[in-house]
């Protein structure tokens, strides 16, 4: 290592016999002989050394050594004077420097010196260079961490055995900073992991999985997500932790749901608009064949079918327009007690045929309300018969199935009704999920469609649902509606379900 | 006079077939569904049958099965005219198959083709 060496002696003979000895070893030095040849040879070059007598011309200039060091801290700094001013020199200048050699100096010791010297040098340099990369590494540590924090997903970091050990801000807002808990119980309210979790495949594969989930924040509000998983790998190339990010698509599934359900309804309506417009054809020929034969009676009976198909086609089509923009419900006012008597009626076959018993209590009368009847039977026949096929579904033995039906009205004047069967029961994930658009627990018999829809005709009608359920125990369906028509219209979908306590 | 037997749901579209065959010179009779088709059938021995797939009860492929099981039916010629989309092969046998809404002349030419 080619260090600068400053020699400041007064000494002219003294310092060109050190600096021959020091020429010879290979090493160059700069001389100096008083305090300002010192101070202005350090401002002009660099040096790493000082080699001083701190007694110039019989004078002290120990502080303006100290001074020096202290200017500039990487400079080492070595003593040298007359066993007689060794102590004073020590008393002054202290640690500032790293050495004193006495006059004459010992060549070995000087060569000692030097060492000593560049060993502090180097060690000096490195841990500049050390505190600069830990500040280097604190500054880029904070923006990792902002960017972890900012990304605008849920991010969790999980152990093998699903538990949360980190996770971002959004995750925190929105789901708590449950550090040590479940990530199933977090995200699912369920008591055991997830039959397709894809943090367990990771953990076994080591490759990044996928899912789509339903999850319930510790506000109530679903959230459909995509959930996606990457190892992390500790020094040995094992994975101990795996992350999982789930980005809200719920606006996505929310478009897809209206899509789907207005492709659904056209597809259950093209049997009845081929046949209109059949009957329209035929009211055509008609009417050409009437004109033909001069036939008045012909010709007043096919413009008849012409308008009846004609207003029907009008209807239709401005029904799908209506469906297609924001699907407004037509209420009318019927007799409550009449509307759930045919409710109950479509699903007596099914459930006589299943030796499934119907029981029923309902008053006499209940007055009206104003209701899309359409609308909203069909979604009563669809929580109904859910509740019949939950107890056929129900493997369980010596039970006697039944589903019972009650109507009623609360201290708020809303009409209720409830729907319980004592079948399969549902568990807490499917709760959470049992309104989504496509979720079925039916596999292939299911659509995934009866219950988003059914939930959704009740909110629109200002109505509300609450479920309670038992596993292998039973599911209790509460409706609650407004008598009459409900003042504000509904956000179109999403909002969450309440749950009965 | 050749004799048709049209058996459909729907009253408009029983009225229109009445017509249009009629005026061509055939004899008609209807069925609302397919138990009553197979009654009339049986007393009327059409020489051929348009048939609809989706009615209340019992949908036309059980008309046709059972139609087939009688001896003195079973080689009636059976047109279907239907709105269910994909339903080429609901009746395999069936003499032709036409979607609702149907082309006059088209059902009027098969009908010349087939009845005997």
């Amino acid at each position: 290592m080619a260090e600068n060496i400053l020699l400041i002696e007064d000494s002219a003979e003294h310092a060109v016999a050190l600096q021959l000895y020091l020429e010879r070893s290979g090493i160059t030095i700069s001389i100096g002989t008083t305090t300002e040849e010192m101070f202005s040879k350090i401002r002009t070059k660099e040096f790493d050394i000082l080699l001083v007598n701190p007694f110039l011309n019989g004078k002290s200039i120990s502080s303006e050594i100290k001074e020096l060091k202290n200017s500039i801290p990487l400079l080492q700094v070595i003593i040298f004077c007359i066993k007689q001013n060794l102590n004073q020199a020590m008393d002054e200048v202290g640690t500032h420097a790293i050495n004193f050699l006495e006059i004459p100096v010992n060549s070995k010791a000087l060569n000692l010196a030097i060492l000593h010297a560049r060993k502090c040098i180097a060690n000096d340099k490195r841990i500049k260079i050390y505190s600069e990369r830990l500040a280097d590494l604190e500054h880029d540590r904070t923006l990792y961490h902002q960017l972890f924090n900012e990304v605008p997903c849920y991010i969790s970091i999980q152990n093998k055995e699903m538990r949360l050990i980190g996770s971002n801000i959004l995750f925190q807002k929105d789901f708590g900073n449950e550090v040590g808990e479940y990530c199933y119980e977090i995200y699912k309210h369920r008591t055991s992991p997830c039959p397709t979790c894809p943090v367990i495949k990771t953990f076994a594969d080591g490759k990044s999985h996928s899912t789509e989930e339903v999850v319930t924040a510790l506000s109530g509000q679903q959230y459909h997500v995509l959930t996606q998983t990457a190892p992390i790998f500790n020094d040995d190339g094992g994975i101990t932790q795996v992350m999982e990010i789930a980005t809200d698509i719920t606006q996505i599934r929310q478009l897809q749901g209206h899509l789907s359900s207005l492709g659904l309804m056209l597809g259950s309506m093209s049997h009845g608009v081929k046949g209109m417009l059949t009957a329209l054809d035929g009211g055509i020929y008609q009417m050409s064949s009437g004109l033909q034969k001069n036939d008045p009676e012909r010709i007043e009976k096919a413009f008849d079918l012409i308008k009846q198909m004609a207003d029907r086609i009008k209807k239709m089509v401005l029904q799908i327009l209506y469906y297609a923009k924001s699907r407004k419900l037509e209420y009318q006012t019927v007799d409550i007690v009449h509307i759930f008597k045919t409710v109950i009626s479509t699903v007596t076959n099914l459930a006589r045929k299943n030796c499934v018993q119907i029981e029923i209590d309902i008053p006499d009368s209940l007055g009206d309300m104003d209701i899309d009847s359409n609308w909203l039977q069909a979604a009563l026949v669809n929580l109904s018969e859910n509740a019949v096929e939950a107890c056929i579904y129900d493997k369980a033995k010596n039970k006697n199935h039944k589903v019972e039906f009650r109507l009623w009205e609360d201290n708020n004047h809303r009409v209720c009704l409830s729907i319980k069967d004592n079948g399969m029961g549902i568990d807490q994930e499917t709760r959470d999920k049992m309104f989504t658009l496509f979720f079925t627990s039916k596999g292939s018999q299911g659509t995934g469609l009866g219950l988003f829809i059914a939930n959704h005709v009740i909110q629109q009608h200002g109505g509300e649902i609450k479920v309670e359920s038992i596993l292998g125990e039973g599911t209790c369906f509460e409706i609650y509606l407004p008598r009459k028509k409900a003042e504000e219209s509904v956000a179109p979908f999403g909002k969450p379900i309440e749950k009965l306590s | 006079m050749k004799k048709i037997l049209i058996v459909d749901d729907d009253p408009n579209i029983r009225d229109y077939l009445v017509s249009l065959l009629e005026d061509n010179g055939y004899a008609t009779n209807t069925a609302i569904d397919v138990r009553d088709g197979l009654k009339i059938a049986k007393e009327y021995k059409p020489d051929l049958i348009t048939l609809d797939l989706e009615m209340p009860g019992e949908w036309g492929p059980r008309f046709y099965r059972q139609l087939s099981q009688d001896n003195e039916l079973k080689n009636t010629p059976v047109i279907v005219i239907s709105g269910l989309s994909g339903n080429d092969y609901a009746i395999s046998k069936a003499v032709a198959t036409l979607s609702k809404p149907f082309d006059r002349e088209e059902l009027l030419n098969i009908i010349k083709e087939n009845i005997v």
